[in-house]
Parts: C-alpha cells; structure tokens; sequence
C-alpha cells in the first residue's frame, strides 16, 4: 500500500467510526472506490446474465462463478501489464499513443522469428524458438520504447507527437514484416505463457503455497513499514490499524486464491490428460451437470465424483501480478521511482534540484516498451496467432485503464495498483456485456462513457477533499 | 461445377488476345492494403492490364471514406479510360461515382458493391460464400444443436450478404427447432482478438455447450479456436470461415476448422483487369462474359454483376489450394499426422 500522504489531515475534529477507521489504516479512499464500483457491475452483471439464462453464479447468473472470474482476470492481463507502464508515463506527463501499434509490431515480428525464421531452420518444437520469441519481443520493444523516448527528451519533440506518428508508423512495419498474413500457430512451449493450455495453469498447491507466500510479504511489509516510519519519526498508525491491513490484504490474496483454485479443467481436457498420462479414471455415476470425470461402464463420462483438476492461478496472471508487484516497488521505493513523481510534479524544480530528466524520460519509456513486449508475448501465446490487427486500438483502453485508476493527466499523481484495477473494470464491464450479447456499438458507448464519468467523479473528489 | 467454373476462368484468363488494346489508362481506387489480400488482387490487375499494353496507376484510400473520395478527385485529374473501385463505404463513394460518370469514364464496383446503376459489380458471390459455409456445416459438420454466429463488422456490407446467404441455408433447421441460435455477435474491426473474446464469454454464458460455431471469415476463426482449445472442445466443435488464410488452411489440414471458402483474388484480379481492359476499348458490357443481372443489394438498384463461386476448402479437397499455388503443402500440413489427411501424404 502507497504511504505517500502524511497524517496531519487538518481540521480533523469529531469523526465517526469509518472515517476514523480510514484515517488510521491510511486507505486510499478513491481506491475504496473503484473496488466498490466493481463489485456493484460484477452484481449488477450477474443478475442480468441470471435473467437472460440462470447459472450457478453467486447471484444466479454467469457472472460470479469461478469460471467467469478466471477467464476475466486473463483477458484483462495484456492490458493490465500496458497500463502499468503507462502509469509512469502519464504520472511523468508524457503519453503514449503507439502502444497499440507497438503491440502488433512486436507480436507479429516474435512471430516471424519463431514461424518463418526459426521454425523451418531448427525444426518445430525446438527449445530455442519460444526463447527467442520472448527475447524478440522484449528487447525489441525496449528498443523501440527508448527510440520514442529520444525522440521526446533529446529532440524536444512533443511525446504526444512523437507516439502519434509511432501509431501510424508501427503499424505500418506490423503489416510489412509479414506482409499482412495472419501468423500460426505458434511455438507449443510460447503458447504456454498465454494460459490457454493446461501446462500454463499452477493448480491448486502451488497456487496455495504461492497465496501464503503473498501473506507473509504483506505482513513483511507492514512491519518493515512500521520499523522505518519510527526510524525517522514518522508518526505510527495504531496497532490495530496495521493489523486490520494485514486482514485485509490477507483476505483478498486468499479469496482470489479460494476463486481460481475452485475453477476445474475443462472436461475434455481432463480426459485427455487422463488418457495421455495413463491416470484411472476411478468408477461412478453420470451427471452432466459435474465437473469432474469417471467411468461408467467402458464409457468415460462427466460425473460430479470422480477424477477432477483445479486450475488455479494461470501464468499470464502472474505474469500480471508479479509486473503489477514490480512496478510498485520502482514507483514508489527506488530513486528513480521517486524522480518520475519529482519531474511530474514540477519539471523545472526537478531539473533544478539536479535530476537528468531526459535520462529519466527515456528510461521511462523504454521500460513502457519492454512492457508493451511482454503483452505481445502473452496475447499472440493467448490466441495462438499474430496479426497486424492484434492490439490496434489498445493505447485508448490502456490510457483509459490508467485513467479510470486515478492518474492524473496533469502529471505527478498515480499509482500501479490504481491501473491495474482500471484494467479489471474496464474489461469487467466488456466481458459482462459479452456474456449478454450485446452489441459491440453497445459496448463502445458503455466504455466511453464510463471512461468520463469516472474522471469527472474523480474531480468532484479531489476538490472536495482540497 | 464450381471446379468447372474455375478452370473456366483460368482458361479465359490465359487465353484471352488483348493485342487490339494499347496505351489506355485503367485506374484503380483502393480501399485499403491493410489486409494480406489486396496485394495479391493488385498483382492479378496490374498483370492482365500491363499485358494488354495499357498502364495501371492506383491509390490507397488507407479505410477513410474522405482520404478515398480525394483520391478519385485525383484520379479523375488524370483522365484514365475506367476507375475500378474498391470502396471503403459503399453509400459514401456514390457522389464519387458520379463525378467518374460525369468526367465520362467508366466505373467498375469491385469487391464492394456500391449501388450505381451505370457501373459493372465484380466480386465473388458474398451471399454464395455464406450459404456455402452452412452448407458444408450441415453436410460435413453439425446438422443440428446449439449454434453460435460470431459475424463481422456490422458496418461492412459483406457481413450482412454473408449472413444472409447463412441465414437461407439454416433457417428451416432455426424455424424446426433443431438448431438452437445460443450467441449471435457481431465483432468489431472482424478483429480476432475480440472473436476470441467473444467466443469465450459465448462458452461461459452456455457452460461450454455450444455444438457448432459459424465464424463469417478465417481471421475470427482463430480467434474462436484458441477459445475452443482452452476449454478442450478445438476439433469437435466445427468451426467456419472464409479467405483461405494460411494459417486458417493448416487449421483445416489439423482438424480444428471445418472449412474454409476460399476465393481466389488473383481470378476476381483477373477477371476485372479484363473487364477493364475491354470497357476501356470501348466494349458493351454485355460483351463481357459471365455477365448477369444483379439486384440483390440494399437498395436493390440493378446492376450489371459478373459474380464468381468460390470454393469451399474442407480436408477433402485441400489439395486444390496447394495445386493452385496459392499455399505450399509445407505450410498446410505443418503437424499434422502422416495419413490424417490426404492432401499432406
């Protein structure tokens, strides 16, 4: 949790318990927020689902149900990774706009690496092609990534320029560089960063294990917190409050954990995980309704006892986790971390105060590259294919993710938690309308409107509290 | 008879004398190059025009109707024989068409209809490559169950001819009750990423019991079958498609898309390069062959239409695309299992 803020909110007289309670444990109120906004559409979503055809969701509808939340949490994961990156830029007042056309570039020249280069040359399947898929991408796109940032700090050419014509531009090497062909498949061992086959799916115990581990570093955290804030003599949240946080925190890693780890396998895949690995499918009684797998008779059927796996966390969730981890950790606990916020705040005090802000800026967006590389990886891995048309007009929902997640345009303020749940409701909300068949025009209008409003309520707050 | 057709149209496209024409300008206003297609289609054109002894010069309206409607302006400026057209927006390009018919040349509607009573519409039967996919569904796939329609973009004419040659073809098993419509999308930008979507939250809403889906073209359709193999069911479910994608053929030769309807741009090329080249000599319409009335678009005006049959291409007849040139076998048959396929031993 960010604790950039001091205590000495002034004019703090009588409060009831909530404020009380929010002022000790130092939560970002916005952040409370979004979370709240989210389960209300997730709700809202599953009851309309309910309506149209009932479920097993929470509520009756498709919505709530394991299933529908695993897949949510990977379809949000290519943008989510974006966004965290994004966050920096637009917290260091620059923007991106070419991350979209970016994405198709990288996936599509990883692709012809593995596909038309390596592929034919090493032999399908060879350990090498899916390494140097993933090599491609990432240090392409940080290439990529710093060009703009040259462009931008050394050139003083507007970044929103600069992106502009990397929009355009990129786009148009995407559809050279494999001269607009859908690229397929892919290499199995990449396909497996994607989350789409059973290898990338942790399964329970690990996922468990991984869920402990998580606990224990925000325990970890906490008292470390605690220890450097009487180090220098900040003041300390009461006892109570750091426990309450560490609840909090605990009940979140451990429900999202609870949520994948009661997603099982598909059937199918089930059987013939079975069938390839030799495992007996132990006997029992036939049910349609079962997630599970057993032998009735010589027949293999779904039974509701029987041979069952569970998913749990999927790689290109971690991916997203460990990135969103990451980039907390530079924003607010590194040097440079610290000067991206200082140049955004106010540029001219930064350069003053002795900050290489072209450094700075170039890094940045080099490190939005890398980033914009690793979402080519996990969304060409997702749908086994690249093409030119994979990521276009990715750069709106990522800004919007960022936005919705409370950066300001402004410059200066932000945070990697902030996008990452931007991300999850934006995609919420498409998924949500997906499952009700509405229209894709529908869809649009939904997202752009939400996109305003939460900006505008965002406002409202923050002059309020000003 | 559509391989007779084909072979026809080869042969007329090889054989034809085109020594009477020379010096002649055929231009051609593109839509786009954004797909792998369009290339191929300028190639075809540029081949049977140059041949003819006459010049070719293009432009890329880059998907915007404005940059398309300047682009004609210039074309027009530069005073060719015939304007082929692909048209970004088949309603917005028509004060275009007038202003070619003003400056008294002559317009040729290729791919994209746009409704002009005066031009010649060249395409492949777009209502015919719908109804072929329910066709070849309800022989080679799913006759009867939970069907899922992932369409294309809702603004693009071709999606609707699409669906409404499927909608022919499956209506009296829709109306019987033997099919049961359990998602009906349309997909922005025909994106794949976004069918993937689609089709995810289409398996979610019917707790995976979805028997066949009806993808309107082969980019989709790998979107829909990365969907389907997440969940274990690529391969049992039948899947459409259309635009005989590499990698959409390779899906064919494995077993993970029932058929693909292919069509092959470099005749439809042929075949209006040649049209051209005729119109620009001063050829009736009607001397073209295979010329037929057409009305069957939005409007309904009636026009002059050369429509050609595409071929759908299941297992059985891959070889047909690898004869052709258009795919090496190396490419369709990459994993596939020796004796799975015939094509591919």
């Amino acid at each position: 949790m960010a604790t950039e803020k001091s205590l000495n909110a002034p004019g703090v007289q009588k409060e009831g318990p909530i404020r009380s309670f929010l002022r000790a444990t130092e939560l970002d109120t916005r952040i409370l927020g979004m979370v709240g906004a989210l389960l209300l559409i997730w709700c809202t979503f599953d009851i309309l689902s309910g309506l149209v055809r009932p479920n097993d969701g929470l509520l009756g509808g498709s919505f709530l149900t394991p299933r529908n939340l695993w897949t949510l949490l990977v379809q949000t994961s290519s943008i989510a990774v974006m966004a965290t990156g994004m966050v920096l830029v637009i917290v260091m007042r620059q923007i991106d706009l070419s991350v979209g056309s970016m994405l198709s570039m990288l996936a599509v020249a990883g692709a012809v690496v593995q596909v038309f280069q390596l592929g034919p040359w090493l032999g399908v399947g060879h350990p090498v092609i899916w390494i140097a898929g993933v090599v491609t991408c990432l240090i392409f796109g940080t290439l990529v990534g710093a060009f703009n940032g040259v462009l931008t700090a050394y050139l003083q050419i507007p970044s929103f320029i600069v992106t502009l014509g990397g929009l355009i531009a990129y786009s148009g090497i995407a559809f050279l560089l494999a001269s607009g062909v859908t690229i397929a498949p892919m290499d199995r061992t990449f396909d497996i960063i994607g989350g789409g086959v059973p290898q990338s799916w942790l399964g329970p115990f690990w996922s468990w294990l991984l869920a402990l581990l998580a606990c224990g570093l925000i325990v970890l955290a906490l008292i470390n917190g605690r220890k450097q804030r009487r180090k220098f003599n900040f003041p300390l949240r009461p006892i109570w409050a750091e426990v309450a946080l560490a609840a909090i925190g605990a009940v979140a890693v451990l429900g999202t954990t609870a949520v994948v780890n009661s997603y099982a396998w598909p059937f199918m895949l089930i059987k013939q995980y079975a069938q390839a690995h030799g495992v007996t499918i132990p006997p029992g009684v036939q049910n349609n309704d079962g997630d599970a797998i057993c032998m009735a008779g010589d027949q293999v059927v779904r039974c509701t006892e029987g041979l069952i796996y569970y998913t749990g966390y999927s790689l290109p969730v971690l991916i997203t986790l460990a990135v969103g981890a990451a980039m907390t950790f530079v924003a607010t606990r590194t040097k440079f971390g610290r000067y991206i916020y200082a140049i955004g705040g106010n540029p001219e005090a930064a350069e003053l105060a002795g900050i290489n802000t072209r450094m700075v800026t170039v890094k940045v967006f080099a490190l939005m590259g890398f980033l914009v590389g690793l979402s080519a990886i996990i969304s060409s891995a997702r749908l086994d294919a690249a093409t030119n048309a994979l990521g276009q007009s990715n750069e709106l929902y990522v800004i919007a993710a960022t936005v919705i997640g409370g950066t300001s345009l402004a410059g200066g303020v932000g945070t990697v938690y902030g996008a990452l749940l931007g991300a999850l409701l934006m995609q919420s909300i498409q998924s949500g309308m997906q499952l009700l068949n509405l229209p894709a025009a529908f869809q649009n209008i939904v997202v752009g409107t939400v996109l305003v409003l939460a900006v505008f309520v965002d406002q409202v707050y923050r002059r309020r509290v000003k | 008879m559509r391989k007779a057709l084909f072979l026809a149209a080869i042969m007329l496209a090889t054989t034809s004398n085109y020594a009477l024409a020379s010096g002649k300008l055929i231009a051609v206003s593109w839509k786009t190059f954004q797909e792998e297609r369009w290339k191929t289609d300028e190639a075809a054109i540029k081949a049977v025009v140059e041949a003819a002894g006459d010049k070719y010069i293009s432009t890329d309206a880059q998907n915007s109707a404005q940059k398309q409607a300047a682009d004609i302006e210039g074309l027009i400026a530069q005073k060719p024989d015939v304007i082929i057209v692909v048209a970004y927006d088949s309603d917005g390009i028509l004060p275009s068409i007038k202003a070619i018919k003003d400056a008294g040349i002559k317009a040729i509607s290729y791919d994209v209809q746009f409704e002009d009573p005066d031009s010649l519409y060249i395409t492949f039967d777009n209502v015919g490559v719908g109804r072929l996919m329910a066709k070849t569904m309800l022989a080679h796939g799913k006759k009867e169950g939970n069907f899922a329609f992932i369409k294309g973009d809702k603004g693009d004419p071709n999606a609707t001819f699409l669906f409404s040659g499927i909608q022919e073809v499956l209506k009296p098993e829709i109306d019987s009750g033997k099919i049961k419509v359990v998602c009906d999308t349309f997909t922005d930008g025909w994106k794949p990423d976004n069918a993937q979507k689609n089709m995810e939250q289409c398996l979610t809403a019917n707790n995976n019991k979805v028997d066949a889906v009806i993808s309107e073209n082969d980019g989709m359709a790998s979107g829909v079958v990365a969907a389907l193999t997440a969940q274990g069911l690529a391969g049992s479910v039948p899947v459409t498609g259309q635009d005989g994608d590499k990698a959409a053929l390779n899906r064919v030769a494995l077993g993970t898309q029932l058929v693909s309807v292919w069509k092959d741009s470099r005749i439809l090329g042929k075949e209006a390069g040649m049209a051209a080249v005729a119109l620009a000599d001063g050829k009736p319409v009607s001397s073209l062959k295979g010329v037929s009335t057409f009305s069957s678009g939005k409007k309904g005006v009636k026009m002059n239409a050369i429509l050609l049959q595409p071929d759908p291409i299941t297992k059985a007849n891959l070889e047909d695309v690898i004869k052709a040139g258009w795919v090496t076998k190396a490419e369709v048959c990459a994993g596939v299992k020796a004796g799975a396929v015939k094509a591919c031993d």
